[in-house]
């Protein structure tokens, strides 16, 4: 099979696979819905005639309520996260790196802590997210501007101010728990290990317009990635804005992973996997890398919510320690791999 | 060095006996004693054992979950310690009480606060004799309580059926709202915490629950419901009054 033969059987069986992961994630979960029924509802609910038997009342109220938006936000979140890795592998050429480096998590962290702490939270409608993301968007703005106090850092210099942001954040956000009640704590325990419960269409909303409009962005800047991937110096030689080109793909990446960090917390290594894995399938051009990541990343989030949701009959358990799970042994598998290789 | 000690032991040792209570005793919203600690009594902040080794007590009385390392601390500065066990369960509570009275040489005041514990449990099972108890789940932060928790027992006590039992629960954990919706509890029980009942009023699933449409949100003072003491009585009677008003009134007579 030809490399293009290749990629779009990668690209179909993706595009497969999203809906059938979501259709199994809506059916499935602590409370089964007969998959029939959901799909009669669904199909109702768009004004068309029912294909059989409606959700009872109780069913009805779980899809449309929490398990719907839930597996949307899901895959909202997935893509978003493995986009915004398979760029940033790109602009900082380390096929290990994601929105982390950024201090985007530990800024979105410390910023939730603190809509916490000050109460907002427990009386501020959407107070937790909207403070999360501003933390984010906080942490990169913080990366940004003493990274370039010295002048025009290196990818390194970036890496490295991004690093001390995150410890700085995370040292925040430690003195900020211990100096927290113990009841407001546990809200954001379940927020800091990651998790889509409770979430409702205005998270999907929220998360949409950013993650969406943070995406299409960023591919369109497909032929620039490509070009920084080569390197600073032979980006500028083509022509290359070097600086001007990573500062906005910093920001949509800010951006696309404050959202989804804001709504579901901490999801760890999706970022990492979904393009590390899928970059040897449909190569390293962005404009391939891109979708294919997105996709992968929605599959995977969606099916580890599934798994957290459907892991115990009598709780559920947080989507980052599943993520984590997962990633954290790939993680090491292909640190081994790439050490073997050189 | 725990709530528990501290309202048990302000209720019976004379305060020049009581060295130090932690900062929790004088906290609004978390401790039934609030006011009745003399400001001479010292204010422990943390576990501070710089502090302990300065006021030298006689005692220390830790909780169930204060880990070795400080106990082995405690013993190596020449301080005896008691640990308070088996809080989950009223009977425990009672046990408790007199074995903490014992271990600071007042049993006949502890005697005293658990015939009054039992008075008014016995009270409140004879009210509640025959009465239909309804299913009650109660929700915290995503959590509930199992039937092995204190707050399990508060609500059987309370003549009520603890859903999270039902729902074969384990200690106080995450079940995930479509569970909970499942179950359809007859009442929902909440802290009066702030934004505690605000999460199950706004939460896109819990909200639909009928005992949520009907107004059946039962806000219980908080340092009832998390009473680990004599007051647990307390909190068995306020929460009955609030679960069968027809037979339990506000206060007791």
């Amino acid at each position: 099979m030809t490399e293009a033969g290749r990629r779009r059987l990668v690209l179909l069986s993706l595009l497969a696979a999203l809906p059938l992961a979501m259709a199994a994630a809506v059916a499935l979960g602590s409370v089964r819905l007969p998959l029939r029924s959901v799909v009669a509802s669904l199909v109702s609910a768009a004004g068309l005639p029912l294909l059989g038997p409606p959700l009872d009342a109780p069913g009805a109220a779980i899809l449309w309520s929490v398990r719907l938006p839930r597996v949307l936000l899901a895959a909202l979140v997935g893509g978003g996260l493995a986009v915004v890795g398979s760029t940033l592998q790109s602009v900082f050429r380390n096929p290990m790196a994601d929105s982390g480096l950024l201090g985007v998590g530990a800024g979105a962290a410390f910023g939730a802590v603190l809509a916490v702490r000050l109460g907002w939270a427990a009386h501020v409608f959407l107070a937790l997210p909207l403070a999360a993301f501003a933390g984010a968007m906080a942490a990169i703005v913080l990366v940004y501007v003493l990274a370039h106090a010295g002048g025009r850092p290196s990818l390194q210099g970036l890496l490295l101010t991004g690093i001390a942001v995150s410890a700085l954040a995370s040292a925040g956000t430690s003195v900020l728990l211990v100096a927290t009640e113990e009841f407001r704590v546990k809200t954001v325990l379940f927020w800091l290990a990651g998790g889509l419960e409770g979430r409702s269409w205005t998270h999907v909303q929220l998360a949409a317009l950013f993650i969406l409009a943070g995406v299409a962005l960023l591919a369109l800047l497909s032929r620039p990635l490509d070009v920084l991937s080569l390197g600073q110096d032979e980006a500028a030689s083509l022509g290359l804005a070097v600086h001007a080109t990573r500062l906005t793909v910093f920001a949509l990446s800010a951006l696309v992973a404050g959202a989804a960090t804001a709504v579901a917390g901490s999801v760890p290594f999706v970022g990492l996997m979904a393009p590390h894995a899928l970059r040897p399938r449909v190569g390293p051009l962005a404009r391939h890398l891109i979708p294919a990541s997105f996709l992968g990343g929605a599959v995977l989030v969606v099916l580890a919510d599934l798994a957290a949701r459907t892991f115990s009959d009598r709780l559920d358990l947080p989507l980052g320690s599943f993520t984590a799970f997962v990633g954290a042994p790939y993680f090491l598998l292909a640190l081994r791999a790439s050490e073997g290789r050189t | 060095m725990n709530l528990s000690a501290d309202e048990i032991l302000a209720e019976i040792l004379p305060p020049e006996r009581l060295v130090g209570v932690t900062r929790f005793a004088d906290e609004r919203g978390t401790s039934n004693i609030v006011g009745r600690v003399p400001p001479s009594v010292f204010r422990f902040q943390k576990a501070d054992m710089e502090r302990l080794v300065a006021l030298a007590p006689d005692l220390v009385v830790v909780s169930e979950y204060t880990d070795a390392d400080f106990l082995k601390l405690v013993e190596h500065s020449g301080m005896r310690w008691h640990r308070m066990e088996g809080l989950s369960s009223i009977g425990g509570v009672r046990q408790a009480i007199a074995d903490l009275g014992r271990a600071v040489g007042a049993e006949e005041a502890a005697r005293r606060l658990v015939e009054r514990y039992d008075a008014t449990l016995a009270d409140l099972a004879r009210r509640l004799s025959g009465a239909r108890p309804p299913r009650v789940l109660y929700w915290s932060g995503e959590m509930t309580a199992g039937g092995d928790t204190s707050i399990g027992a508060l609500i059987e006590c309370a003549g009520a059926r603890n859903v999270g039992r039902e729902m074969g629960v384990s200690g106080v954990t995450p079940p995930g709202a479509e569970r909970a919706f499942v179950a359809d509890p007859d009442v929902i029980l909440v802290s009066s915490w702030p934004g505690i009942a605000e999460a199950v009023t706004g939460h896109p699933l819990l909200s639909r629950l009928r005992a949520v449409r009907e107004g059946r949100v039962v806000v219980m003072p908080n340092e009832l419901l998390i009473a680990l003491s004599q007051y647990t009585a307390d909190a068995c009677w306020d929460l009955a009054s609030r679960l069968h008003p027809d037979r339990v009134p506000a206060r007791r007579p």
